[in-house]
């Protein structure tokens, strides 16, 4: 009976387990969706795991999608998400209700992202011959012609857009990820990013301006 | 030098910011009707604005992993978090005390590297009605401290940053530098 909300939307997503012996768990299996951030917080900070385990369900996509931009990796998007819900849940004594669950475990991500990104490139100042390599492939505007294959147009679209990505200083490509795909406003960003939010308006701005100049060909 | 002639018409340098930010709706109504009535008399800015409509959505590139892999990631996070123990206890009440006073990160690892101290050589500093932490608890207070550290991550999004500036950025500042 428990599993009856596994069709309903967003409810759907949540992972059905059974703890019959516990009401308020029982309620928040069967109607999870029904809970805002902040109640399942608190039944978590309470020690409740599957109040916590509604929360990564919730924000598992995002979460995921985030690392992706990051890692551009399937896998180490998956290990560094949920590296973050794991990180989360182990300080979630730590978390200060007054703020949004959602900005202090973007924070956290982030972080690893960041993390993530800065032994990457430690590993590629090791190798020179490896980043010569890099440089020829992700240099070039102005690359050959485009194929008639639709396909590997699209893929290749992908890498340059990737590579701009890559590209930019790592507070402005946080800023820009965080606004142009996950939406957040100004406002959550500089929550996220601990600043102010004329700088996040100032990343922003340079970010997108690197970006039109190195992507002018898809404007 | 052929490449400068491609880069997009500039728009005005005083509206840029805000177009960007009246793209993605983050104007008060004041400063959003004064664009309005900008882009109304300022081809250069309107087209501007529209290259910003026309690109920034083509830069996500989203991955659409299967339902399988969902599936599995539910599963993978269960697991971990069954093994994972929620630390919830006297240290974290302690973090949340220090947490919304505008103390550095570093008075706070100074704080607590004398917490420590005090509890290895005298093993009394706690509230009389608090149990005293076990050995394995003690050990995770290094684990907060690092999590806190994680925290402030500017410190490792500047490390990154000037990493990556002596790496020698790809593209973009070669052409530059040449
Ligand atoms: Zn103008």
């Amino acid at each position: 009976m428990d599993d009856r909300w596994l069709q309903q939307g967003e409810a759907g997503r949540i992972l059905s387990l059974r703890h019959n012996e516990d009401p308020t768990r029982a309620m928040i299996t069967s109607r999870p969706a029904e809970f805002g951030d902040d109640e399942l917080v608190a039944l978590a900070q309470q020690g409740q795991r599957q109040a916590f385990e509604s929360l990564v369900e919730r924000y598992k996509h995002k979460a995921y999608r985030i690392a992706f931009d990051f890692t551009r990796d399937r896998e180490e998007a998956k290990d560094l998400s949920q590296e973050a819900f794991l990180n989360a849940f182990r300080h979630l004594g730590s978390f200060d209700r007054r703020a949004k669950f959602y900005t202090w475990f973007y924070r956290i991500l982030v972080n690893l992202c960041i993390d993530y990104r800065r032994r990457k490139t430690r590993i590629r100042m090791e190798s020179l011959d490896e980043r010569t390599e890099q440089g020829k492939g992700t240099d070039g505007i102005a690359d050959p012609a485009p194929s008639a294959d639709q396909q590997a147009i699209s893929r290749q679209m992908s890498e340059r857009i990737g590579a701009a990505l890559a590209a930019l200083p790592a507070k402005q490509r946080t800023t820009f990820l965080l606004k142009n795909h996950e939406g957040l406003s100004i406002r959550e960003i500089a929550e996220v990013m601990k600043a102010a939010e004329g700088t996040v308006k100032s990343h922003l701005h340079r970010a997108v301006t690197a970006l039109k100049q190195r992507l002018a060909e898809l404007t | 030098m052929a490449e400068r002639e491609d880069l997009p018409r500039q728009a005005c340098a005083r509206f840029e910011e805000d177009l960007i930010l009246y793209h993605y709706q983050e104007l008060s109504d004041a400063t959003r009707h004064g664009i309005e009535t900008h882009l109304e008399g300022c081809a250069a800015c309107r087209l501007s604005l529209e290259e910003l409509r026309s690109l920034l959505p083509k830069t996500i590139v989203a991955d659409d992993p299967p339902a399988a892999f969902w599936q599995s990631y539910s599963n993978d996070i269960h697991e971990r978090l069954s093994v994972s123990g929620n630390t919830t206890g006297w240290r974290e009440v302690l973090l949340s005390l220090f947490r919304s006073w505008p103390v550095p990160v570093a008075a706070t690892a100074a704080i607590f590297a004398l917490a420590i101290t005090l509890t290895l050589t005298r093993g009394q500093w706690w509230p009389r009605e608090t149990p005293p932490p076990e050995l394995g608890e003690m050990l995770s207070v290094t684990d907060n401290l690092e999590f806190l550290k994680s925290m402030d991550f500017f410190d490792s999004i500047d490390l990154l940053e000037a990493m990556e500036g002596q790496e020698g950025p790809k593209g973009e500042t070669s052409h530059r530098a040449l």
